[in-house]
């Protein structure tokens, strides 16, 4: 018996190595991916000062490049708000809250097999969860989680992201995946066999999910691939979005129709 | 070298989890390449902590960081697993049983054992973190070069701020 103590007392360290070990294991596989985003939008509010400060600093080294894209889009809005002027006002009036909130990009990953971007912005501000997040250039990704003033967004480079789009132009419909690898491609799955797409067609988001409007650009077709077993197409797309270099994004905090919604819901 | 006091400890461990998740994390060359410098705390824990401080040291310093990569428990887990055992790779290097306290470096240890001692702690835990992260283990080749490379990086890293923080005949401490 008191050989018995010894050596207890004597391994007392192994014991509380072993409790530690099956502590991170229980975290580590044992939460969702939810409670996991949840955890880090809680780390976020801590850092969120001095990730702030970062991209400050970063912010200003971008500048140039930053309002040249800006002006950019200046110019093609201009010309969109005076050819579409009728009918952008009726579409307006009737839906009720805010259009987009503007955020800015405080922490965000490319090269990782799960990437993710944190915003500035929460619930505080409107954003919540599954509302889209995008830029002057295209489609970046959907909000995962959003925390009272900080939000994580999981981009097109998650493979927990999936987003409905569609060749620009036509109705075929296809989700937006992402296999890992590259940053500047990613793939649209599911598209009929019958598409009518070829290398050079513009991909936009389809507006039949309320993450975000339609004919938000998403990238250009790079490659078409036929699957025989499950009489699809796969796409290759180029991203418009250079997801390493983000500043300033727009979510889209827009309700969405609660008919809709609960149409959506009961599917 | 004098042991680090609680609070000293605790700053360096803030410095260090400041430092992997605001910049060494944004660092991915190749795409495989991550240094995981916050594994500097663990390496240079002195021979007169209980075994049970560095346990939880290692535990909380992988938590910390791991709250910023929506990964909980996996720099937990690998960083608690370089705190059990490093103990154990002070003894493999040391030419002798030694009864004074030390703080494994270059004054130490020697250049030679001491640079064996970092590698072979930087590749312990660095497998450990890249096995776990690639659950399920599909592709051997990029999860041995990403355990390769990256442990090779924060190696390279270590030595360097290993040698510099403590040159003999200058007293400094890091």
């Amino acid at each position: 018996m008191r050989s018995l103590l010894d050596f207890i007392v004597k391994k007392a360290h192994a014991f509380l190595f072993i409790l530690l070990e099956a502590l991170s294991l229980l975290l580590l596989f044992g939460l969702n991916d939810r409670q996991k985003l949840a955890f880090m939008t809680s780390a976020n509010r801590l850092s969120g000062t001095l990730l702030e400060w970062r991209s400050e600093v970063e912010g200003y080294i971008g500048l140039k490049g930053e309002n040249r894209r800006l002006l950019k889009e200046n110019a093609y809005l201009r010309e969109r708000l005076l050819s579409l002027s009728d009918s952008l006002e009726l579409d307006m009036v009737s839906r009720e809250g805010g259009l987009f909130t503007i955020a800015r990009v405080i922490d965000n990953s490319v090269r990782k097999d799960d990437n993710f971007i944190t915003i500035d912005k929460g619930r505080s501000d409107g954003v919540d969860q599954g509302m889209g997040v995008f830029d002057s250039r295209g489609v970046i990704g959907v909000v995962g989680v959003a925390g009272s003033h900080y939000s994580v967004v999981l981009p097109v480079l998650n493979s927990k992201s999936s987003i409905s789009c569609k060749v620009s132009g036509s109705s075929s419909l296809g989700f937006l995946e992402w296999r890992g690898g590259d940053p500047y491609r990613a793939t649209v799955n599911d598209m009929p066999y019958h598409s009518v797409v070829s290398a050079g067609d513009t991909i936009v988001t389809s507006g039949y999910s309320s993450a975000f409007p339609e004919n938000i650009p998403v990238g250009t077709v790079e490659k078409v691939e036929q699957q025989r077993m499950s009489y699809t197409l796969t796409l290759t797309v180029s991203l418009f979005v250079d997801m390493s270099d983000l500043r300033w994004v727009y979510v889209n905090t827009m309700r969405p129709d609660p008919e809709l919604d609960e149409l959506q819901r009961q599917e | 070298m004098e042991p680090l006091s609680f609070l000293k400890r605790l700053g360096t461990m803030a410095g260090l989890v400041l430092l992997q998740v605001l910049f060494l994390n944004r660092i991915s060359l190749f795409g495989y390449v991550t240094p995981l410098f916050y594994l500097w705390l663990i390496v240079r824990f002195d021979s007169s902590m209980s075994r049970y401080s560095m346990l939880l040291w290692g535990f909380v310093t992988g938590l910390a960081i791991d709250m910023f990569t929506a990964t909980p428990g996996l720099n937990a887990a690998s960083a608690t697993l370089a705190a059990m055992l490093q103990p154990s790779m002070v003894k493999l290097f040391l030419s002798k049983d030694r009864r004074e306290v030390i703080i494994p470096g270059r004054t130490s240890m020697g250049a030679g054992p001491f640079a064996g001692y970092l590698f072979l702690m930087t590749i312990i835990h660095h497998s450990a973190y890249f096995l776990l992260r690639s659950i399920p283990l599909e592709d051997w080749i990029v999860i041995t070069a990403k355990i390769v490379l990256s442990t090779l990086l924060t190696f390279i890293a270590m030595l360097a701020v290993g040698y510099s923080a403590d040159k003999p005949n200058q007293r400094r401490s890091i």
